[in-house]
């Protein structure tokens, strides 16, 4: 108890090295996650991600037209070589991380904001529980990919379209772990003294369920996005991808459908690369705060 | 007591295993001593239907051509020659024509195969509108078998491409094993199938392979029978798969026109063969007269004017195309071509002077004309398509005029231009070899594919004009004069003709025999029926 006293923190905080117990739940997190080497250095790649998808206009030209330089393989001025329309691979890239973060962030939020709103209610109004549980099996039953092959096929390809696909086939996970976890916290005595006081069902379920699903939330805002990007690269993959805008999958798609899969390693290489390392980020990331924000597995 | 009978049970289950594998390995050797008469020929496709008459992909083709023939043989200047027919002409009025076909052909169930089987074939095609053939034989009202090996037909009007017409485009199915007429294009056809092609479909494994066995009577070629045992059609995921599979000796054939890097690749490899053969269609953009903007001829011609189309041919098909001259007559039909028409120049500022002209501005100055933002569509997995409605897209912003691509999927994209929702309309035909004949179904007001909803009665009046003409001087005036119609009016606009290439085993095989378009090309009744093992 005492150290939990101003007095008994203030020497150690100052000399910087306060101890666990002494910090807040956020503060114990970050210490915890920043000793993870590979959590932080996954992050580091996320966050260089985001800088190349905001940054895209000022790092290479928008890929467009054609030139004369056919399936040139990777030079200095070309460093990833070029398509079969002698467009630069480099940039493409560069252009198809925005649209692919784009659309995995999208997706993924659209996703979160349905899966944690049904998740929550199901916990917290028992007699909707018994519905939205059987519509998240249905809908957890349902063979995803050719779904959503067909839902992309008869409303046209567009990154729009992409979003909403995608959020609309990735809800039902997030809704299964949010209302596991907000079932125990229903239970919980301060969620019994809330209503005893009179508190609204609204103001129970964002004051106090939702903060206790929140690190829940996070790891599947990660994970969701890292499934969307996956998602939408499958789907730009067998052409049903925005033909005006640049995505990895489209990159890959491009060079399966001109022949140049075989050919020109370097039209495969570079989006799967850059696929590959978003998706082993995103899950290392989660992995590492997952760990860090968990007492049990932190203090080991 | 429970061991032992386990270890009876191991050492028998063993034995079987090891009988098992045996068996496994004998049929492996068996299987390998047959492929010196087996052809592997890979497809990216199912076949969807075996009923030859509605089939119209590029794998229901290659596999129901050689059950069903057809009456007459293309020839790579797209004219035809005698096969099941060996004589056919018009009376003087042009109102009947007649053929005479051979009388040593006979269905694989040994029934003769005879004029009968014809006049139900096209009576059927006729009475229930099946497929194309149905739009090109506008003319015909009835046929009748006056022997076994004659038939003659009654026409409405005079229609010089009747013939022709019927000749390729109608494989002839037995009368005796399809049901009556009315039924026949719903007939799945898909079991005990009664051909009388080279080869009999015998095993169907859908998603895997589909295996024809040698015919016993095939009298089209000169040994009586095809030289190979039999032919498997192996569905491979993509053409990259086919090319890598073909490189490892497990194909012998890529049935699908390979697009170009790896057809680059493929000619340097040892024991590989590519060869090229002209395409009897083309690629065109169409222009929907349902659209305000686009009824109107000088925003037609300023977009003909706003597409590279040397760039198209260099960059998007790396060589392998040819220029129809903005034709709708393509130069391979040397005796329809008129030398006179040229193709529409890349000219931006021409382009923008014909919109002004056409009274559109850029009121914002954006670098785009007001009020004419149009959409491309096309077929997104079609590579060379995609490639030049890329090209096409940056072509015309030089001209200050906005297309949005639009790539769908090939089902959604066949519907979307069925009813005629698109703007422009990029694609291809496969076969447009009888110009009075195409020229009818693409033009015409209700022509059966006439997408862009074309409506000229002075290009309907050539047509008329040219099918009923009987002789082909008298045929090529007309022809000639609407093809002058629609590249002035721009009702189509043709960026070229394709040269495709195909690659086999040629360490292993010998005999093929190439024909024009991909339909055909090497894996046509003739070549299957002539390849055999090299020594």
């Amino acid at each position: 108890m005492t150290n939990n006293t101003p007095e008994a923190v203030q020497p150690s905080a100052a000399a910087g090295q306060l101890a666990p117990a002494d910090l807040t739940p956020a503060r114990r997190t970050w210490r915890a996650f920043r000793a993870n080497g590979l959590g932080m250095g996954s992050a580091i790649v996320i966050l260089i991600m985001i800088a190349i998808a905001i940054a895209a206009p000022l790092l290479a030209q928008f890929p467009s037209g054609y030139g004369i330089d056919i399936l040139m393989p990777p030079s200095p001025q070309h460093p990833f070589g070029t398509d079969d329309l002698g467009r630069d691979v480099l940039a493409q890239v560069i252009w198809g991380t925005r649209i692919s973060m784009i659309i995995g962030f999208a997706a993924s939020v659209l996703a979160i904001i349905i899966g944690v709103a049904l998740g929550v209610l199901a916990a917290y109004a028992r007699r909707l529980d018994g519905a939205i549980s059987m519509l998240v099996d249905v809908c957890l039953a349902l063979p995803v990919l050719p779904l959503m092959i067909l839902v992309a096929a008869l409303v046209g390809p567009s990154v729009t379209t992409l979003v909403l696909v995608i959020a609309l086939f990735s809800w039902p996970e997030v809704t299964r772990i949010v209302r596991s976890q907000a079932l125990s916290v229903t239970r919980l005595p301060y969620v019994d003294a809330a209503r005893t006081i009179g508190g609204s069902h609204i103001w129970i379920m964002t004051r106090h369920l939702l903060p206790a699903v929140a690190p829940i939330i996070v790891v599947s805002v990660v994970l969701t996005a890292s499934r969307a990007v996956l998602s939408e690269a499958g789907l730009s993959f067998l052409g049903l991808g925005d033909p005006e805008s640049w995505s990895w999958g489209k990159i890959l798609f491009n060079a399966q459908r001109s022949g140049a899969l075989t050919v020109a390693w370097w039209c495969t290489l570079f989006p799967s690369l850059a696929i590959l390392l978003l998706v082993v980020s995103s899950t290392l990331v989660s992995i590492a705060y997952n760990d860090a924000r968990n007492p049990k597995t932190r203090e080991n | 007591m429970i061991r032992t009978f386990r270890n009876a049970f191991t050492r028998r289950a063993v034995l079987l295993g090891g009988v098992v594998v045996a068996m496994g390995v004998a049929g492996l050797t068996q299987v390998n001593a047959q492929d010196t008469t087996r052809l592997v020929i890979g497809t990216t496709a199912d076949v969807v239907n075996f009923n030859p008459l509605v089939g119209n992909s590029r794998s229901d083709v290659w596999v129901t051509n050689l059950m069903y023939p057809r009456l007459m043989q293309m020839t790579a200047a797209g004219s035809k020659d005698p096969y099941v027919a060996t004589d056919w002409g018009y009376s003087e009025d042009g109102k009947s024509a007649w053929l005479e076909i051979r009388n040593d052909l006979t269905w694989s169930d040994d029934t003769p195969f005879t004029a009968d089987d014809i006049v139900f074939t096209i009576t059927a095609i006729v009475t229930e509108k099946i497929g194309v053939t149905a739009g090109l034989v506008p003319a015909f009202v009835s046929a009748k078998a006056v022997s076994p090996t004659r038939v003659e037909f009654e026409l409405s009007r005079p229609d010089s491409a009747f013939l022709s017409n019927i000749g390729f485009w109608m494989p002839i199915v037995p009368k005796h094993a399809f049901p009556e007429i009315g039924s026949v294009a719903s007939f799945a056809n898909d079991s005990n199938w009664v051909s009388a092609g080279p080869f009999q479909l015998t095993t169907v494994e859908v998603g895997q392979r589909y295996v024809l066995e040698a015919s016993d009577n095939y009298p089209l070629v000169e040994a009586g029978r095809a030289t190979i045992d039999e032919v498997e059609f192996r569905v491979f995921p993509d053409v990259n798969a086919q090319a890598l599979a073909l490189r490892a000796g497990d194909l012998d054939v890529i049935a699908n026109a390979l697009p170009a890097p790896i057809a680059r690749t493929l000619q340097g490899q040892p024991g590989i063969t590519v060869e090229k053969a002209p395409s009897l269609g083309w690629s065109h953009v169409l222009y929907n007269m349902k659209r305000e903007q686009l009824a109107n001829v000088l925003v037609r011609r300023a977009l003909a004017h706003s597409v590279d189309y040397a760039a198209i041919r260099a960059i998007a098909m790396q060589g392998l195309a040819e220029t129809t001259n903005s034709s709708v007559i393509s130069p391979v039909l040397s005796y329809w071509a008129d030398p006179t028409i040229t193709e529409y120049t890349f000219d931006p500022a021409k382009a923008k002077e014909l919109l002004t002209e056409a009274g559109y501005v850029d009121a914002n100055g954006d670098g785009f004309f007001d009020d004419l933002d149009l959409s491309l569509l096309y077929e997104q997995s079609a590579a060379d398509v995609a490639n030049w409605a890329q090209i096409m897209k940056d072509s015309a912003a030089q001209s200050g005029i906005k297309i949005s691509l639009v790539g769908l999927e090939r089902n959604t994209y066949l519907a979307r231009g069925r009813e005629k929702d698109f703007d422009i309309y990029a694609g291809n035909w496969a076969v447009m070899e009888e110009p009075a004949a195409y020229l009818g179904l693409a033009y015409r007001t209700d022509g059966f594919i006439n997408y862009a909803s074309i409506s000229d009665p002075q290009l309907e009046a050539y047509i008329d004009e040219a099918q009923a003409a009987t002789t082909p001087e008298a045929v090529k005036v007309p022809v000639q004069a609407a093809a002058k119609l629609i590249h002035d009016q721009v009702y189509d606009n043709v960026l070229y003709y394709q040269t495709f290439q195909f690659a086999f085993n040629s360490d292993r095989w010998e005999g093929l025999v190439m024909q024009p378009s991909d339909l055909l090309s090497l894996v046509n009744p003739l070549s299957l029926a002539s390849v055999k093992p090299k020594d």
